[in-house]
């Protein structure tokens, strides 16, 4: 068969020309703004700008709220990153079975990922709420979301529940993958199941793993809002104020339209050098077929 | 070519040049008042509230059919002027829109606003100031001017359960009435088996509320209200932290239940019969009767708690209606007319009666008195009596702040840190030093 080739120059730009309109209007141009209204003071209502240089850069690295928040996004996107793989590949291990009524089973494990982060919180509202929380008035323990220490946790598992469908989908696909001779041989090589998972379905499973890493880190830092502004707010006393927030906040709230922009940059550069670092190290050990 | 280009250009400068002569020799006074306009008006109240705003409107259209009006909810009070200062840039602001009354200084020193009493003059209307309720005009009067418009007014109620009283053998026609008082009641309904008798959602806006009653000021230069911009907050006093001792005291005590920020929390606590008393807005009266009323309870009302002897009355809360500038005169006109309009009583009565939220006018008040429309709803004059009962101060006319919303996000983290152990003072102290951080910039930008 031949192939058809385009002889025009300038058709492959002309095509080109819709993505790169949206492209530069939703995405370069605001992040070109970003970075230099994060060298300015600006007025909250005119928008007039006045220099600044990095100003707005030291401010925020040296005042301790921000700080905390820093540690604080840390710690989430941590913990939110293992327990969110780990349970998912668990559930998709289970998946991966030959039970009847499975494909019921699958539909529902997936379900949390199609709610949105905001009525994710609601959900979870209705259950720790401290006034009529069902999940308060069965435990007897009612400062669920109200003390410091179980709100983060409630905002975690929220947080990796709602996630928890789109990790389950890529792992079970990546199990379906897993070719069964490689198994058979290794069985006959006398290798129990803990072995056969962890050097031949981890090994065949660890690019999917590789690109969840990333994609939950993104997940971590940038879309935890809706549930946060849900179920706590920030609160109590700052102590689930994750940088996204806290920026949120800076910019919608106070109108800090410099900080918010430094805010922004920094959120940015984390996630770019997390997942740089992730391609660095982890990303060398991955094995593709 | 370039000859051409100038005399297009000294066309145009004669053609232009008379026409904006005029309009800046005439627009003091003369408007042509029956051309056709059409304003924008944005507004923050959500649900049933945004049909009643639209009736209102309609009204208003139908006695001045050349203008023509849109109105639209942009969302909460925060979305509305995040929306605003967008749409101020890109040159298409609203002719109207609706802030909280927190806003007021930020607005005033915005450089986006045209003060109303300013556009009043400028059209030779006289806005008849006397008959709207003084706390009311005094918040949004600012150096001897009304900057924006009073419209949803309201003050925060203690509400309690007057059959859970009765069981505890308190008076049901009698509310408590002072820090102790409350106390003493909480006290008493928890012995009677109420376990965590008393809630109000964390919002700043009782503290500040709480302070007024001691007639003490949020702010200095005279609670933001000298002409200068505040450089300090002052809620770190002796009033803040009396408020916050006896609130935080009652909730380490067991009497509060913490139920976080919101509206809905504590509401939902009071309705379900799990607390006795609550503070709340008073634009809630309609919906917390009801709520009572499908249990089979009885509700009453009182002013929120002082310390005893303590002087000073409520401030007024809520939002007003703002115009912005740079609108041509016809616009400036009937935006002037729109808001004039939902001030007047027939407006004001339909959005009493669907809100509970009060009416600004004096004349508005004696119409429902008269028609009996209180010995109905005897809870809605307890708003009115607790505001009319607030002396006259710069304290009670609430405090101005450009960083007021700011503020309040302060006040509440550190109540909350109160709740988890750290002392009254440092909690109120750090938070006032942040808060002052703050001002100090805003102050330098703001300029």
């Amino acid at each position: 068969m031949k192939q058809s080739t385009f002889n025009n120059k300038y058709l492959p730009y002309v095509l080109l020309v819709p993505t790169f309109f949206i492209l530069v209007v939703f995405l370069f141009y605001p992040a070109v703004e970003t970075f230099r209204l994060s060298l300015f003071k600006i007025h909250p209502w005119t928008g007039a700008e006045k220099f600044a240089g990095l100003y707005n850069f030291i401010k925020i690295f040296t005042n301790g709220d921000y700080l905390r928040s820093f540690v604080l996004s840390a710690y989430f996107a941590i913990v939110v990153i293992i327990a969110g793989l780990f349970f998912s590949l668990l559930i998709a291990i289970l998946l991966n079975q030959k039970i009847k009524g499975m494909r019921f089973y699958r539909t529902f494990l997936i379900w949390p990922y199609a709610l949105s982060p905001a009525i994710a919180g609601a959900l979870f509202n209705f259950l720790f709420n401290p006034a009529n929380g069902v999940l308060c008035y069965f435990t007897g323990f009612r400062t669920w979301l109200t003390d410091e220490k179980t709100a983060i946790i409630v905002v975690i598992i929220a947080a990796v529940w709602k996630n928890l469908g789109y990790n389950i989908i890529f792992y079970l696909t990546a199990l379906r993958n897993v070719p069964v001779s490689a198994l058979e041989s290794a069985s006959i090589d006398g290798a129990g199941p803990v072995k056969r998972f962890i050097y031949i379905t981890f090994a065949y499973l660890s690019p999917t793993t590789f690109f969840l890493f990333v994609m939950n880190t993104i997940y971590a830092y940038f879309a935890s809002f809706g549930l946060i502004d849900v179920l706590t707010q920030g609160g109590p006393a700052g102590s689930t104020k994750v940088l996204i927030y806290y920026l949120y906040k800076d910019f919608f709230v106070h109108s800090k339209i410099g900080y918010a922009a430094a805010e922004s940059l920094v959120l940015f550069s984390l996630v770019v050098g997390v997942t740089v670092l992730q391609f660095r190290t982890a990303g060398k050990k991955v094995h593709y077929q | 070519m370039k000859k051409l280009k100038m005399i297009v250009i000294a066309i145009l400068i004669t053609m232009i040049l008379p026409i904006a002569v005029f309009a800046a020799g005439s627009a003091d006074v003369e408007v042509d008042e029956s051309a056709t306009v059409s304003i924008e008006f944005w507004h923050a109240m959500s649900g049933a509230r945004v049909d009643l705003i639209q009736g209102i409107v309609d009204k208003f259209m139908a006695e001045n059919p050349n203008i023509k009006v849109d109105v639209q909810y942009t969302g909460s009070y925060n979305d509305t002027l995040n929306k605003v200062k967008s749409a101020y840039k890109a040159g298409n602001a609203p002719d109207v829109f609706h802030s909280y009354e927190i806003g007021t200084l930020g607005l005033i020193n915005s450089g986006i606003i045209s003060p109303l009493d300013q556009i009043a003059k400028k059209f030779n209307r006289e806005i008849p100031w006397d008959d709207f309720f003084t706390p009311v005009q005094s918040y949004y009067k600012y150096q001897g001017d009304h900057y924006s418009m009073p419209f949803n007014s309201s003050t925060p109620l203690i509400f309690y359960n007057k059959t859970f009283f009765e069981k505890a053998g308190l008076d049901p026609d009698n509310p408590p009435k002072t820090y102790e008082d409350i106390r003493a009641a909480a006290v008493k309904l928890q012995a009677a088996g109420y376990k965590t008798p008393v809630t109000w959602n964390l919002h700043s806006w009782y503290f500040e509320q709480m302070i007024c009653l001691q007639d003490a000021p949020f702010v200095n230069d005279k609670n933001g209200r000298s002409g200068k911009l505040p450089t300090e907050v002052v809620f770190n006093g002796e009033a803040g932290q009396n408020v916050l001792n006896w609130w935080v005291g009652m909730e380490k005590d067991g009497l509060f239940l913490d139920v976080g920020p919101g509206w809905s929390n504590h509401r939902a606590a009071f309705g379900s019969g799990e607390v006795a008393i609550v503070m709340s807005s008073s634009s809630d009266v309609n919906r917390l009767t009801e709520a009572l009323a499908d249990k089979g309870w009885e509700m009453g009302t009182g002013y929120i708690p002082r310390p005893a002897g303590a002087k000073g009355g409520v401030a007024i809360g809520g939002g007003s209606l703002w115009m912005t500038n740079n609108h041509t005169p016809e616009e400036e006109l009937a935006a002037l007319k729109l808001i004039t309009y939902i001030s007047e009583d027939e407006s004001q009565i339909a959005w009493h009666k669907g809100t509970g939220y009060f009416p600004v006018r004096k004349t508005a008040m004696d119409q429902l008195k008269s028609e009996g429309w209180f010995d109905e709803n005897p809870n809605y004059l307890t708003a009115f009596n607790q505001l009319l009962d607030s002396p006259e101060t710069l304290n009670t006319s609430g405090g101005l702040l450009g960083i007021f919303p700011e503020a309040r996000e302060l006040i509440q983290s550190a109540i909350q840190e109160m709740y988890a152990g750290k002392p009254v003072k440092q909690a109120l102290d750090e938070a006032a030093a942040k808060a002052n951080a703050s001002i100090a910039e805003w102050n330098e930008v703001i300029q």
